[in-house]
Formats: C-alpha cells, structure tokens, sequence
C-alpha cells in the first residue's frame, strides 16, 4: 500500500515545552485518518507543518513521497486544505472567493462547486462577513473540496457546522475516501472519529503516544460495575481479582471497574448472595479522557451513565 | 438517585466591582490602541511649527527682509486659500508658523480623529472585539464614553508636543507669546481633533463597516472643510461656514501678532464634539452590533450556488486589482481632480512669483525662466509624489493584513509558489501607481495650456514613469519590512514619508551633506519635467526596488506564515 503521508522525527519547537516532538507517523492512501488530541496538543503544528506555512524544527514530512519542504508547490497540487480559522474576505462574496481561489489553483470544475453549494446549503451570494461561523466554516469546505485532490488535509472540520451539515460532510468524506483519496482530519471529538475513520492517531502535549485503529482502540475499553449485596460486600475478595480497579464500597453496594474478561470477577460474584448487578460501557469519549488524559490534570474515575451513588 | 440544588438564598451574589474598574480598563485599553497613531501625529505635530519657524528665520536675516517675506507670503496667500486660511503677519515668526506650520495640521489632527473613531467603533465590532468587552460587566455607553476618553487624552497629548513644537519655534525665531495664547491656540487644534472624533463615532453608527463609516464621514469632513475654504474667499459664507469645524478653529489667531482666541468658537467646537459623542453614546445600545442604527432589510434573493464568472478573478494581478476596485477608484480620481487644481492655478500663481524677488530662487531651482512652469514642476509634481507614497503605503497596509487576516495563508495554501504573492504585490502596485499617475498626466497636459504652460511631451512622460518607480521604491521597502516585522511596517513606512518630506526642506537650513538629502525619497525623484533625470536618484531607487522585492521574495520563501 502507497503511504500518503510520512514524517521522521518531525519536530516544531516553539520552546517552553510547546509544539511538536519526534513525530513518526505513515497514513496510508485511501485511507481516512483520524489527529485526535486535546486544544494545544500539536494537531494545528502538524497540519500547517505538512502545508509548509511553518517549517520544522527538525525532521522531514513527505505527502506522497514528496518533501513537504523542498517542493511546497508539488504537494499543495495534491492537496485539499482546510485551515482551522477562516481568513477574513471582507466584504468579497462568496462566489468572488471561490472564483478567486479557484484562479489561482485552476483546474475547478464549476459544477463541482454548484453540487458542493447544494450539498452544504450555502449560499454564494452574500457577503463573507455576512456569513454565519458556520457558514464560513462550509466556505473553507467548498475550497479544500472543490478541485481534484490526493490528499485531504482538514484542521477541525465540522466545528460550527451544525448536525445536518455534519452528516452530510461525513458523507462527502466517504465518497471522496470511495474515490481514492487519502483524508486526513484532526479534531478534538472522539465521536466524529468514530464516525468517519478507520484509525486514529492520538496526540497529547506536542507528541504522539497512540496509533490504532477504531476496533483496536474499542479494546480499551473497560466496564463499569455495581453490584447489591444481600449480606456481606466481599470487598477484599473483588479487588483481588486481575483486572478489578477502583473498588468502592458503600454499606451493601459495591461499585469497580472491570478490564478484560469478566469471568473470574463473576466467580467471585457467585459466592456472595448478589440481589442487582448492572455494568456500563464507557463511551470513547471517556475511554480518551481515561488513558490518554494529560499527566498534570487530577485523574477523573470513569463515571457510569446511569449516574454514582 | 437524589440531586442537590442549593437554595437561591444560598447562592453568592454577584461580585460588584469598583463602579469605573471596568471603564478605566477600556480607557487604558484604548490609550494602547492609540500610542503608534499618537506617535506619529505627534512627531508631526512637533515638527512642522519648528520647521516652519527654521525655515523663515534662515530666509529672513534683516527686518527689510521680513517685511519682503511678509508682503510675498501676503500676497501668494489668496492663491491657497482654498487649501489653507490666509496669512496673518507672515513678516514675523509667529505668524508665519501659524499659517505654514499649524493650519494644516488641524487636517492632520481631524483625520486622525475620523480613523481613530470609525476604527475603534467598527473595525473592533468586525475583528469581535466589542462583543467581547460588552459581555463584561460594561454597559455599551460606559464603553464607549471609556474610549472617547482615552482619544481625548491621546489627543492632549498630541496638542501638547504641537505646542512643545510651536514653543521651540519661537524661541528659535527669539520671539515669544504667553501660555494663554499657547493654550488657546492649542484648545482650538483639539477642539477639531475632537469634533472630527465625534463625527467618527456619529458616521460608525451609521454604517455596518469601517470602510463605510470612514467614507460617509470622510464626505461629511470634505464637505465641511469646502465650505470652510469656500467662506475664505467669499466672505458672505461667513454664516453658514460657522457649522464648520475647521472655520471655527481657523478663527482663533491666538499666537499670531495681534492675533485673538476666539472663546466661542473654541466652545462650540467643543460642545460639537460633546454631542455627536452622546449622540453616538446614545445610538450605541439601540443597534444590532455588527449593524448600522437603520437597517435596511435586505431584498430576497436567488440563491446562488456557483463561483462568479467574472474573468478578472481568475488572472492574477488583475484579481488583486478587481478587489480593491472602489479604492483604486478613489486614488486615481483623486489624482486627477488634485492635478486639473493645482495646474489650473500655475499662471496666477506663476505670475505672483515672478513678482516676488524673494521667490526667484525657487523658480530658478526648478530649471524654468517660466514661473507656472516652476509651479507645475515643482508644486504639482511634488503633491504628486506624495499622493503616489501615500498610495503605496495604503497598499502596504493591505499586505499586512492579508498576513494578519489569514488570506496570505489561503493563497499559499494554492499550488502556487511563495515568491509570486509578492511579484503579484509589486506589479499591481506598479499597475495602478502608473494609472493613477498616467490620468493625473494627461490632466495636467490638457489644463496646462490653458495656464500658458507649455510642456515637453517626452518630459512629462519621464516624470510620470518616475512617479510610479517612486511609488514602487515606497512600495519595495513595505514588501521588505513586512518580510520580517509585518506589523510595524506602515509605521515604519510613515517615519520614512515624513523623514523624505522634511529633510530636503532642513537640509539647506542645517547645511547638511548631499548624501542626506538623498536619504529622502522625493529628492531622489527631483524635478524630472524641467531639470531632466536626476540619475543618481533613479539608480538608487531601482535598487531599492531590486533589493526590496528582491529581499521580499527571498524572504517570503523561508518565513514562516501565520505563526
């Protein structure tokens, strides 16, 4: 398989600990990537990195084995752009900004743009500070999606989109992966990743600590338990099983959480007379704020949906 | 499952704090907004008394002297008295620095007033600033009452370093005036800068954009400023001109020889700005931010869902030029009307210099026996000049903001390499300096012979391609500081227009080395229509603008965008 994007050791050093570190990273074409990570952790550096708005510190980045660097023109021919903040077009409309940016790259089929409008409910014929974020934010998409491209390159997509919108750009990226196209997109949601890729790459504090795909990422996950108690809450017997963590017990409620296989812990169980047991999933939204949440910040126990007593 | 809410009762109460905290955050606030702005005007306000006061103690040595000084400078006033009021005792220092060195500084004064308020009104509502300080604990009139306080006191700062200027001209001429005088004349130079404020703020209330609030009270400024020119040559406007900001701070003479303050007009200037402040204040919260006070709802339209077919959009340079169309628009006739002016006016004026023994070195200097040619030579071409400066320094601006704005990203977002933005910056520079300079031309050829002024075709041609290498040259040392410093390049552009303006008028007075007046740009323009090329300065600025764009180009490939 073809690697759409490559970079060795790639690194931005803003100083003071900011920036990115070391980044190894290969996203294979056709595929749809997902550049998750917390506000600052480093997925804006690397997309402008790859665009050659800012250059690195050290280490190399390549989009279809072409030098990021060297060859700016060649890789931004391949490549569909979306920044994470609009520019300020002023008083231009919307279709003067299309028509403008389509000068310059050339090659923009009008009807391309006309299905794009239609798909997205946007209307050209304001004026750009007339537009709503979100309708700016659909701009931006119109732009990075409106010629012939390698390589998607989107900086927080669907942010201001509402949920309409952002099923119907999740669509666009399906037919744009169909056709061959590599998608690369950063977002700090875990659910549109869950949505749209098929691996993720997860960032924190400038540098990369997880590559997976969605299913190897489910594997994460971990079960919350609660269990009612007719007698005794075998508390010590519980926390002794591999796997069982954050035993709590409350008068004759016990509450834990569960990783792996559930089968010794149900051993357990089965000795005591349990009256109610109930077990919840963790959204990965909080698989993420478990395992990958930022060292410095207080630790935050998996909460189960239903709600702690 | 059980939930706590705590009682209302229990709840804290919201933290008051100090009843100007917040206010006098803003007031400081806008002080900052103001201090490059202030800078300027205030250099300018410090030189231009003293030069003026330089400039005739060094051409007036005898008291014969100064009354021939006096009776030219009399009698060449009605000739710009559309430009500026007539001379009040021109034969002393004082009152030659009040006509030369502070009429035309309430101009300056005024439209730093109309920027300042359209600025911090609506360039501040469209950057989303003001939504952010009205989400403070600030009601709309405390903040806007906030920062027409801190232009008031930038503005006091300013009309205080004028009067350090206007002081160091006298003592350089050895004469003197009381601070009550000082005092007045300098109440009046605020009470225009803070009229002119408030027809800012009035016009900002107006308009949803900066750019529209700028030209609604920029027409409304003109128009005052006309009919305050229009009063001084006909006198029985006297009435009318009285609405006139500028007519009211005309009035007051107070530092001039028998010269008088004018309390009421004074007054009045001050309660002009006190109400179109209030008006402001009051029209503020009873308007959508982001919106005029009356808005026109707007007629439904089509949809459009397809890209303009507009062809200019799609070259580049022409794109560029398509975009800022009513700017160009307005640089060019603005060209145009200043040159069918001053030309029109080359045989009368020509004619009161050849009368005038005192004013023969000036028509010699230009290289003509005809005094209107001198006048077109020297005095068009000269406004000329600075109009095309002017022009490239706006352009700059623009640069900047495509950095600060994030289209310089989008554009190379493009398969487009770096070094074309700023190719594509200079030939739409060079395009449109030459049209503007072309059509003044042509202008100045079809008055000029009307005003007995006959001009070498091949002439006139090399003076106006000079013009657009000047605004290239001005334009090349923007692209270049704004490789590096991208903020502080109209500033930096601003020291050298004033610096270009002044030297080569104090050079002959501080008797300093030619090499320092070729630091000015407009020396090294020179007098192309009569004396010919001055080669040294043509091959300067075509290094100039080599080593700029060059630099730029150079520069803007291994910069780093948005960062």
């Amino acid at each position: 398989m073809a690697v759409a994007i490559r970079t060795e050791g790639l690194t931005k050093d803003y100083g003071e600990a900011r920036g990115l570190f070391d980044l190894d990273l290969e996203v294979e074409a056709g595929e749809v990537f997902g550049y998750l990570g917390p506000n600052g952790s480093g997925k804006t550096t690397t997309i402008r990195l790859l665009m050659d708005m800012i250059h690195p510190t050290r280490g190399r980045a390549e989009i279809f084995g072409v030098d990021c660097h060297a060859e700016p023109v060649a890789v931004k021919r391949m490549v569909g752009y979306l920044p994470g903040e609009m520019p300020q077009w002023g008083g231009l409309r919307g279709r003067d900004v299309v028509a403008y940016v389509a000068g310059l790259r050339g090659g923009v089929d009008p009807a391309r743009v006309s299905s794009l409008t239609e798909r997205l409910d946007l209307d050209l014929g304001r004026r750009y500070r007339e537009y709503s974020s979100g309708n700016k934010r659909k701009l931006g998409l119109v732009l990075a999606l409106m010629h012939p491209s390698r390589l998607l390159l989107l900086d927080e997509p669907t942010n201001g989109l509402d949920p309409l919108i952002q099923q119907e750009f999740y669509r666009l990226v399906e037919e744009t992966s169909a056709e061959g196209a590599t998608v690369f997109l950063s977002s700090h949601v875990l659910s549109e990743m869950e949505r749209a890729c098929r691996r993720v790459g997860i960032l924190r504090r400038g540098r990369l600590v997880q590559v997976a795909r969605l299913d190897e990422l489910h594997h994460l996950r971990y079960h919350r338990l609660e269990a009612d108690f007719a007698g005794a809450v075998p508390a010590d017997a519980v926390a002794a099983v591999p796997g069982v963590e954050d035993v709590a017990v409350e008068d004759h409620h016990l509450s834990c959480t569960v990783h792996g296989a559930f089968g010794p812990l149900l051993q357990v169980l089965g000795r005591a007379q349990v009256l109610n047991l109930v077990t919840h999933e963790p959204t990965l939204e909080e698989v993420f704020l478990t395992y990958f949440r930022d060292p410095a910040e207080p630790a935050q126990a998996p909460v189960p949906t239903g709600g702690a007593r | 499952m059980s939930t706590v809410t705590p009682a209302a009762d229990a709840l804290a109460p919201p933290v008051r704090g100090p009843v100007w905290g917040s206010a006098g955050t803003m007031v400081r606030y806008g002080l900052r907004s103001h201090r490059w702005a202030l800078a300027g005007v205030a250099f300018l306000g410090f030189v231009s008394p003293y030069s003026a006061a330089a400039s005739y103690v060094a051409a007036t040595g005898t008291a014969a002297l100064r009354a021939s000084f006096g009776r030219q400078t009399t009698a060449l006033g009605p000739q710009l008295a559309y430009l500026v009021p007539l001379p009040i005792r021109p034969d002393t220092v004082a009152g030659y620095m009040w006509w030369k060195g502070l009429t035309w500084l309430a101009l300056v004064f005024a439209v730093w007033g109309l920027a300042a308020a359209t600025g911090l009104v609506r360039n501040e509502e469209e950057r989303g600033l003001v939504e952010t300080w009205i989400t403070q604990p600030l009601s709309r009139v405390r903040l806007l009452l906030s920062r027409a306080a801190a232009f008031t006191v930038a503005a006091l700062a300013a009309v205080l370093v004028t009067g350090l200027g206007t002081a160091a001209g006298l003592a350089a001429g050895k004469a003197s005036v009381g601070f009550p005088a000082l005092a007045g004349q300098g109440a009046a130079l605020l009470g225009v800068t803070l009229a002119c404020f408030g027809i800012g703020l009035a016009a900002a209330q107006l308009t949803s954009t900066r750019r529209a609030a700028l030209a609604l009270g920029g027409v409304v400024m003109l128009v005052l400023y006309v009919l305050d020119a229009l009063a001084r040559v006909n006198p029985g406007l006297d009435g009318v001109a009285a609405v006139s900001p500028f007519h009211l701070a005309d009035v007051t003479t107070a530092i001039v020889p028998g010269g008088h303050f004018e309390g009421g007009a004074t007054a009045a200037l001050f309660v002009i700005a006190a109400v179109l402040i209030a008006l402001a204040a009051l029209a503020f919260p009873r308007r959508d931010l982001g919106a005029a006070l009356v808005e026109r709802r707007s007629a439904e339209t089509a949809v459009v869902r397809t890209p303009s077919t507009n062809p200019l959009l799609r070259f580049p340079v022409l794109s560029s030029i398509w975009e800022q169309r009513i700017g160009t628009a307005g640089w060019v006739v603005g060209s145009i009307l200043a040159a069918g002016f001053v030309v029109s006016i080359a045989r009368s004026t020509g004619k009161l210099l050849a009368s005038v023994s005192g004013f023969q070195s000036f028509v010699h200097a230009a290289g003509t026996d005809s005094a209107a040619t001198a006048v077109v030579s020297s005095v068009w071409l000269s406004i000329s000049a600075l109009i095309v400066a002017a022009f490239a320094i706006a352009q700059t601006s623009r640069w900047a903001g495509d950095d600060a704005e994030g289209r310089l990203e989008m554009e190379i977002a493009q398969p487009v390499p770096r070094w074309r933005v700023v190719a594509e910056r200079g030939l739409t520079l060079a395009v449109v300096g030459l049209l503007m300079t072309a059509l003044g031309s042509l202008v100045t050829a079809a008055v000029a012979p009307g005003q007995g002024v006959h001009l070498d075709a091949g002439s006139l041609v090399v003076a106006t391609l000079l013009l657009a290498l000047l605004a290239l040259t001005v334009g090349a040392l923007g692209a270049l500081v704004i490789a590096r410093f991208p903020r502080v390049a109209v500033p930096v552009l601003g020291v050298v227009a004033v610096e270009s303006l002044y030297v080569p008028l104090l050079a002959p007075l501080f008797k300093w080395p030619g090499w320092v007046i070729d630091l000015s740009l407009f020396h090294l323009y020179g007098t192309p229509l009569t004396t010919g090329v001055y080669w040294t300065g043509l091959w300067l600025m075509v290094a100039i603008v080599v080593v700029g764009f060059g630099g730029a180009m150079a520069a803007m490939r291994v910069r780093e965008v948005g960062s």
